[in-house]
């Protein structure tokens, strides 16, 4: 075991200096907070451009989170959102990458990109979930590198960097115009409008519209616009028109146009276009305003031009050739007189009227003069069959008075006029009413009631139920009578008078015949039927009254040679044909078919008033007029069947006077007798009316 | 033994005249240069110990700056993006009511890092200088710095795995955001730091 040694002297060298004892560690320090500065650096020179927008409101931007979009992608994030100095709006800050800030122009569009539900649409949806974003809209312009933006309160319907052409149209209200409405184009989408905005003046509404690239190149100065939005009706002479535009159209509004003439040239950005109402009228529009050789002419009318305005067609053999322009008044003295005369400023377009579109407008003239020569005059025209208003027709006249085309040095050529023959439909229509109310017809009828309201009396006068009573005072007058000789020739003139009767049936039933040819007059005949059936049962009747009387005589003979038996016997005999004669099928038919005859007169005089639509009275006036030769004929017969009733009243007047006698049968026949002479008469007016004038029953002129 | 009594003089193997194996515990005589049994370098001191706890501190501080500074965590959720840094994470959380979850966040992300940085730094400078703490405590602190460093990576490895697990498209999306990077290397840098001390240091200036 040794003593423990000392330990070994530890000999250090020279102390190394500091920066030689440096350990390569120190590398790692020091690349980390290379690396760190760099990152930062990076970031820090990344975090782009702080931009500037003011916003009315900033709803839903959040600082950090709400991102700045172009064509949808982000291209930065809001910083912070702090209110402008006066508090009037807010201001977004924004960071921009610097790739976009630096071709930022000083216009470029921003908007809050919400989730919004329009009549066109849903956009903006995925904000729903993810927050609203900002999105830019701007063409790049290099270097611009503005900071300091105008913000938009909602998104605008045209973004800057579309193409198209930016037009403006001009209307006289706003009320179907709304923002975003579609512009169709053949039931294309092609473009939309923005916010309808006031004229400063306060009259009329302006809207800047635009249309998508490429189809703008379809608008040209020769483009109408007009409202296609809601519904549009029209009632024409053709009918009921119902137009109605897409579903969309008729909610926001729309508007459509067209090139309605060739030859428009290129609009520049920014052309102001009138909005018309309807496609009619934006078509009607061209006429004169775009043709640059239409031919101005002036008519001079010496009747009310009411119902002629300007922008009425002016049309030739139907086909619209121009329209009026302008209507004034001008005083001409003629012969010291002083007249106001009317005069309607006219332009006619020359391709209407086949000469060829870019004709001059001398050899327009010199047509039109030499039309004139060959009896071409203006005259005025209804429009339409109930139209009000009025048109200027160039009507070819045969027979009109020479004149010419007046061609003056300072004014437009003057055509000459005629006179219109306006046809006053609706008065003409009443008048044809109240004509065929004034029609002796419901006289006639009148006078048939009454006298089938007589025969009835006379059939149902209880006088004659009870004649046994009132038989003693006839056989005494009868007795008499009877002796006479005037009583022995009564059968004869009575057989003579039945026979007539029956003639006048005859011809009332050739008159039946006629009246059955036409439908509108069917009724007429129907009527014409019961007063034959009428006249018929009187015959029949009548004819039994001879038999009566033949009866009263013998029974009267008899009573004054035999017994009372014999007498009664043949009494009751007389009762039995009286009975017979009451009970007769045609007596008792009476009241049927004079009910029959009224509701058939009553359907013929509605059907009258109903056939009097136009309509069927143009269907019918064809046939009309073939019924109206019949009518004719058929009322050569009616004066010579009044006549003959005549006569035949007369006698039989003459008859029954035989008989002197104050018995209520004899009155009754009598004013029977009378009222069938009135019917009679009746029928002579009537036949005198319609041969006056056969039209009358169908025109009732 | 007739100094029982008192505390025992710690006799380094330097003050034995022989050198230990920072490996395996095994002395050799001086001039050995590697480990007879375990076969490690073998030196009685690192000279560069101290410098490259300094260098490897610095660097790990370095990156800590940015690990604070920006995101650690992106979350995108329904379109909606949230960047998170570690301290705000902790406040969400707060506001959130999950005070444990922040707690331990808290003291994972921010109050083991620094109290890194602040142990490590002291006991670098205690080698140099004469401190108040005896060599025992701060061997003690030593052991507790080392062995708790690993500790603060749970961090990363919450977003880590947050990152891998949450890839719900549209839905839910987390990605980890620069200062995971920086975060995990500035663990990793306070932990080399800490390996390159030589703690042998504590006792030399102990024994003077």
């Amino acid at each position: 075991m040794s003593d423990p040694r000392p330990a070994e002297m530890e000999i250090e060298g020279p102390k190394r200096s500091v920066w030689r004892n440096l350990s390569l560690v120190w590398l790692v320090p020091f690349a980390a907070l290379a690396v760190t500065l760099f990152i930062a650096w990076q970031s820090w020179a990344e975090r782009g451009t702080r931009i500037e927008i003011r916003f009315e409101n900033a709803a839903g931007v959040v600082p950090d989170e709400t991102a700045i979009r172009y064509r949808d992608v982000s291209v930065g994030f809001v910083e912070d959102v702090e209110f402008s100095s006066d508090l009037a709006s807010v201001l977004v800050h924004a960071r921009i990458d610097n790739t976009v800030a630096g071709s930022l122009p000083a216009d470029a569009q921003f908007w809050v990109v919400r989730p919004e539900v329009s009549a066109s649409g849903i956009s903006g949806l995925s904000t729903v979930l993810s927050g609203v974003y900002i999105e830019a809209a701007f063409e790049p312009q290099t270097g611009a590198g503005a900071t300091a933006f105008e913000g938009l309160n909602e998104t605008p319907l045209v973004k800057p960097g579309m193409k198209g052409t930016r037009i403006v149209l001009r209307a006289s209200d706003g009320t179907m115009l709304t923002a975003g409405a579609p512009i169709f184009h053949q039931g294309i989408e092609v473009g939309r409008i923005e916010t309808p905005r006031l004229l400063d003046s306060g009259k009329g509404v302006i809207v800047d519209a635009f249309i998508d690239a490429p189809n703008d190149r379809r608008i040209t100065t020769a483009t109408r616009f007009w409202d296609t939005s809601g519904f549009d009706v029209n009632v024409g002479p053709s009918g009921i028109n119902l137009s109605v535009g897409s579903v969309a159209a008729l909610i926001r509004g729309g508007i459509a146009f067209d090139t309605v003439f060739s030859g428009g040239s290129p609009v520049p950005s920014r052309y102001v276009f009138d909005l018309f109402g309807d496609e009619a009228s934006a078509r009607d529009s061209v006429f004169s305003e775009s043709i640059d050789n239409a031919v101005d002419l002036v008519v001079e009318f010496d009747e009310s031009v009411r119902g002629l305005e300007a922008g009425s067609p002016v049309t030739y053999r139907g086909l619209k050739v121009g329209s009026v322009m302008a209507l004034g008044a001008f005083i001409e003295e003629v012969q010291g007189q002083q007249r106001v005369k009317l005069r309607a400023s006219i332009s006619i377009d020359p391709r209407a009227l086949g000469l060829s579109p870019d004709a001059p407008q001398a050899q327009t003239i010199a047509f039109l003069a030499e039309a004139v020569q060959n009896g071409l005059r203006a005259r005025l025209a209804a429009e339409g069959l109930f139209s009000q208003a009025l048109m200027v027709e160039l009507a070819e006249i045969p027979d009109a008075a020479p004149a010419a085309l007046g061609i003056f040095d300072t004014e437009a050529p003057v055509i000459p006029s005629v006179a219109s023959d306006l046809p006053d439909v609706a008065a003409t229509a009443e008048g044809l009413f109240q004509r065929i109310d004034n029609l002796p017809v419901e006289e006639l009828m009148d006078q048939a009631i009454a006298t089938l309201a007589s025969i009835e009396n006379l059939a149902g006068d209880e006088n004659l139920r009870s004649a046994p009573g009132a038989f003693t005072a006839l056989l005494d007058d009868a007795r008499g009578l009877i002796g006479g000789e005037a009583a022995q020739a009564l059968p004869g003139e009575l057989t003579a008078a039945v026979s007539e009767l029956r003639g006048i049936a005859e011809d009332l039933r050739r008159a039946d015949m006629v009246g059955k040819l036409v439908e509108t007059l069917e009724s007429a005949s129907a009527a014409t039927d019961t007063v034959s059936a009428v006249a018929d049962a009187f015959s029949e009747a009548t004819g039994e009254v001879p038999d009566l009387i033949s009866d009263l005589r013998g029974l009267t003979a008899k009573a004054n040679e035999m017994e009372l038996d014999a007498f009664i016997e043949k009494a009751t005999a007389l009762l039995d044909s009286a009975d017979r004669l009451i009970d007769s099928d045609a007596a008792r038919g009476l009241p049927g078919s004079l009910s029959e005859m009224l509701d058939e007169a009553r359907a013929a005089l509605a059907e009258l008033r109903e056939g009097g639509v136009v309509e069927s009275t143009n269907a019918t006036l064809a046939s009309a007029r073939d019924a109206a030769a019949a009518i004719e004929e058929a009322a050569q017969s009616l004066p010579r069947l009044s006549t003959r009733i005549e006569r035949l009243v007369a006698e039989a007047e003459t008859a029954l006077q035989g008989y002197g006698a104050n018995s209520s049968f004899n009155r009754e026949t009598v004013a029977a007798l009378r009222d069938v002479r009135e019917a009679a008469a009746a029928l002579t007016k009537l036949a005198r009316a319609i041969e006056r004038n056969p039209n009358s029953l169908l025109f009732g002129r | 033994m007739e100094n029982a009594g008192s505390a025992p003089r710690v006799l380094t193997a330097k003050a034995a005249g022989l050198v230990g194996c920072t490996q395996c515990g095994r002395v050799h005589a001086p001039g050995v240069a590697l480990c007879s049994r375990c076969g490690a370098a073998i030196s009685s001191r690192d000279g560069t110990s101290v410098q490259r706890v300094w260098a490897w501190l610095f660097a790990g501080l370095v990156v800590y700056i940015p690990a604070n500074l920006y995101p650690m965590l992106r979350t995108t959720l329904l379109g909606k993006t949230t960047d998170s840094t570690i301290f705000g994470g902790v406040v969400d959380l707060i506001h959130h009511g999950s005070y444990g979850v922040a707690t331990i966040v808290f003291v994972a992300s921010i109050v083991i890092p620094v109290s890194k940085f602040i142990a490590i730094a002291y006991l670098a400078l205690s080698v140099e200088r004469k401190v108040s703490l005896s060599a025992h405590r701060r061997h003690v602190l030593y052991e507790v710095v080392e062995f708790i460093g690993r500790w603060s990576m749970i961090d990363v490895f919450v977003v880590a795995i947050l990152s891998s697990l949450v890839q719900l498209d549209f839905a839910a999306q987390i990605n980890p955001g620069i200062a995971a990077v920086s975060f995990a290397l500035s663990v990793a840098f306070t932990m080399v730091s800490a390996q390159s001390f030589d703690s042998r240091l504590i006792w030399d200036a102990d024994g003077e």
